[in-house]
């Protein structure tokens, strides 16, 4: 089989250049009948197929084939952009919120932490305020009780010394009016005779 | 010392102190002069009318039996009263109010009684006594008002006091 088709393969590229031949000879007879030779003869038929293929329509056609296809590019690059642009600016509103978060996570802890200290330090204040409140109202009661007690025994004593005259100027002042001193010539008469012998001593003696 | 007070003039609680010595013996100078006036005058005994005598030279007179026309009786009084203006012993009583006639003639009666016989009391007025009174001598004071009488019932009192107050 191999061989067979071998040759036949052969046949069919003898055959194929012998048309070739053929054809090339025809072809420098019709040009050596006009005076021109076979090279501007393909020419000229090249240039008469060109024009006749790619004519105006053609190229129009292929034109707007062109611009359709540009505009597809176009399109299809706009999409992608504008999708890229959507994930670009996402990502970036991603990256924008996560860097913004950091940094108001970073502030508020820095924030909270001078809360904390100005806390604290108002904290030990107040403290040292309350301890020093604390010692000076402990020391003015102690003042205060010490000049109460002092007052009171001296009240106590002034009293206890002028109780006598108190209760005679308060006697004096509710009764005084109403004691008759015939009421009283009992009371007298007995205390002139508790200190009859003094008085007689006295008078005995005197100068 | 005091002299013995002669037992010849004996003083009526109505004669209380020197003023009353004073009065007493103005009246009776008075007295003297107008018998005087009448002697020489040679007025009749029964046409003679005596002035009017006072009463504490009536109870003078009567608590000594003494009779004012006999002249030596009169002029022995003259001179027992000036005695007794210079010598008599006086104590000084102060009392709360103006004390009445009837009441200072116990206080006297009774002073003269226990005390001595020609004693003189000048009455004062010391309204802050309330009660009792205030006897000065010469030498002494005695407080005798009721102002001493809560003094020394002191101790009483601030008993009652501290029993009174709470625990």
């Amino acid at each position: 089989m191999t061989i067979w088709w071998l040759v036949l393969i052969l046949a069919f590229i003898g055959a194929t250049g012998i048309g070739f031949i053929w054809i090339a000879v025809s072809l420098g007879r019709v040009q050596g009948g006009g005076k021109r030779s076979l090279g501007q003869s393909i020419e000229e038929a090249a240039e008469d197929d060109v024009e006749h293929i790619f004519n105006d329509e053609f190229r129009e056609e292929l034109r707007n084939r062109g611009r359709l296809h540009f505009e597809k590019i176009i399109g299809e690059n706009a999409m992608f952009l504008q999708q890229d642009l959507r994930l670009t600016t996402s990502q970036l509103n991603e990256y924008m919120k996560a860097e913004i978060t950091q940094k108001l996570k970073e502030e508020f802890a820095k924030y909270e932490e001078s809360i904390m200290d100005a806390k604290q330090l108002a904290i030990e204040a107040i403290e040292k305020t309350n301890t020093a409140i604390d010692e000076q109202r402990k020391a003015l009661g102690e003042e205060l009780q010490r000049e109460v007690s002092e007052q009171k025994i001296h009240l106590i004593k002034h009293f206890e010394d002028n109780m006598a005259d108190v209760i005679n100027h308060y006697v004096l002042a509710a009764i005084g009016n109403q004691i008759d001193l015939t009421d009283q010539l009992e009371y007298i008469l007995t205390e002139l005779e508790a200190n009859k012998a003094a008085i007689v001593e006295d008078i005995s003696n005197g100068a | 010392m005091v002299p013995e007070q002669r037992p010849g003039l004996v003083l009526p609680p109505l004669v209380v102190g020197v003023a009353d010595i004073m009065r007493l013996r103005r009246e009776l100078d008075a007295l003297y002069e107008y018998l005087h006036q009448a002697a020489l005058r040679e007025i009749p005994a029964d046409q003679l009318k005596l002035p009017k005598t006072s009463r504490i030279l009536d109870e003078l007179a009567l608590a000594n039996k003494i009779n004012l026309l006999d002249r030596d009786q009169f002029e022995r009084v003259a001179t027992e009263l000036e005695r007794i203006q210079d010598t008599a012993p006086q104590i000084h009583i102060s009392f709360s109010t103006d004390p009445s006639s009837a009441f200072v003639g116990k206080i006297v009666d009774w002073l003269r009684q226990n005390v001595h016989p020609g004693l003189l009391i000048q009455i004062g007025l010391q309204p802050t006594l309330a009660a009792g009174c205030l006897v000065r001598t010469t030498n002494k004071q005695f407080d005798l008002s009721l102002k001493q009488h809560f003094k020394a019932a002191r101790p009483m009192l601030v008993k009652k006091l501290q029993e009174g107050l709470p625990a």
